[in-house]
């Protein structure tokens, strides 16, 4: 019974909560925008999980799977929210995206969006520790 | 097995915010405003030692000449450069991401960079956004394994060729090539021909004018003649200058200032324990 009683820790930036992040389309979410949209967001993926495809033929399966470790426990090694992002310099040097240089990397940063709301530290660190789910999206109160 | 989904702080790149409202205002009835033509003559050939890259120098925004003596030709690398053609604005990004890549490349390995990584990188680049960046290019450069030249179209397919024109005037240029080019040519030849194709391509082309740019690469060298041929100078400049009497109109001179939203005091409470 405690288990369920329990906030879980949460590490980084979180996207499915509809309370602190207010309400999205259903159906744009599903369907998406632009045809350029999706085959943006699965190319990235298809291309790691062909990579990840290649290493168990070559290496055996347990390979990948302790890279997905080391991939995991750095993903979550993080500074608390506020004023500056995190710059996931281990998950980069093991992804071996330290080495890449894109459009994602100098147009259209979030952070310069004229829509960016920083968060707030005190609520960043509740969230983490599992204090509290974090403050309502501005739009319910 | 949820809480082990990777949240990695959100990047920048591509946004597609504005699609789902301007699919909204064109089903409202909306015209949204219309591509702008644009139009180019671009080209490359190999000659004896090296490549020579040529273009115009006229950017073409639909009716009317936006700037009449525009860079075409892009570094890439020191043995690379590379001509774009298509949406000024998606060329200049594409070739200065990827010469950033190739410079980065470069520090990682110590060693010049190759044509075929610059190539692999923007076909790469171009086919994974489907020919939404609209940049069509020709490559040229001299590396460890000779002089090469590619044409890569905007949706990524590539052609490895001699010689090779791109642009709304690719017809006339290849036109040139077709009759005069040879093998063995000389760099004076070459370039000749190069001037040639692009003032053919200025001459019977409307998206392309005004000046040539050329670009002769050879192995560790290379020669940048930006402004090689003016073919079209400014017919009538009036010899007594130009003279504009009334001056700019001051309209207003009242200054409202902002009101101030934030105030600061120095040393402020101190924290909560």
């Amino acid at each position: 019974m405690a288990a369920q009683n329990k906030i879980s820790h949460q590490v980084g930036e979180f996207q499915n909560d509809v309370f602190r992040f207010d309400i999205h389309g259903v159906k744009s979410d599903i369907v998406g925008s632009h045809p350029l949209e999706t085959l943006c967001q699965s190319a990235k993926q298809r291309e790691e999980e062909m990579k990840r495809r290649i290493l168990v033929n070559t290496y055996g399966t347990a390979f990948p799977m302790k890279m997905d470790f080391d991939r995991q426990i750095l993903s979550r090694f993080q500074r608390p929210t506020g004023a500056i992002p995190s710059s996931m310099l281990g998950l980069e040097a093991v992804t071996g995206s330290l080495e890449d240089f894109g459009f994602e990397h100098y147009l259209n940063d979030p952070r310069e969006s004229e829509s960016f709301r920083p968060a707030d530290l005190h609520h960043g660190m509740e969230v983490r520790i599992g204090l509290s789910k974090g403050p309502a999206h501005p739009s319910f109160i | 097995m949820s809480n082990s989904a990777i949240d990695v702080p959100s990047r920048g790149g591509f946004s597609f915010d504005l699609c789902r409202r301007n699919d909204m205002l064109a089903k409202k009835g909306v015209n949204l405003p219309s591509f702008r033509k644009t139009g180019t003559t671009i080209v490359g050939l190999i000659f004896q030692d090296g490549v020579i890259l040529g273009a115009d120098t006229r950017a073409t925004e639909g009716p009317i000449v936006c700037d009449k003596n525009c860079e075409k030709i892009h570094y890439m690398a020191p043995n690379i450069y590379c001509c774009g053609a298509g949406t000024a604005a998606d060329t200049e990004a594409v070739t200065d991401m990827v010469s950033s890549q190739l410079q980065l490349h470069r520090y990682h390995t110590g060693r010049e960079s190759r044509v075929v990584t610059a190539l692999t990188l923007l076909k790469k680049h171009l086919f994974n956004y489907q020919g939404y960046v609209q940049a069509a290019l020709v490559l040229g450069g001299v590396d460890c394994t000779g002089p090469h030249l590619h044409t890569i179209y905007p949706h990524g397919s590539t052609d490895t060729l001699p010689f090779a024109t791109m642009g709304s005037g690719s017809l006339a240029a290849m036109a040139m090539f077709e009759s005069k080019y040879k093998e063995g040519l000389t760099k004076d030849e070459g370039i000749q021909l190069v001037v040639d194709a692009i003032c053919s391509g200025i001459f019977n082309d409307l998206g392309s004018g005004s000046n040539v740019d050329v670009c002769v690469i050879t192995k560790g060298h290379k020669e940048y003649l930006r402004n090689h041929l003016l073919p079209n100078p400014r017919t009538f400049v009036n010899a007594k200058g130009y003279s504009f009497p009334k001056k700019t109109e001051v309209l207003l001179t009242k200054i409202t200032p902002l009101r101030e939203r934030v105030e600061v005091v120095e040393g402020g409470d101190a924290m909560e324990e």
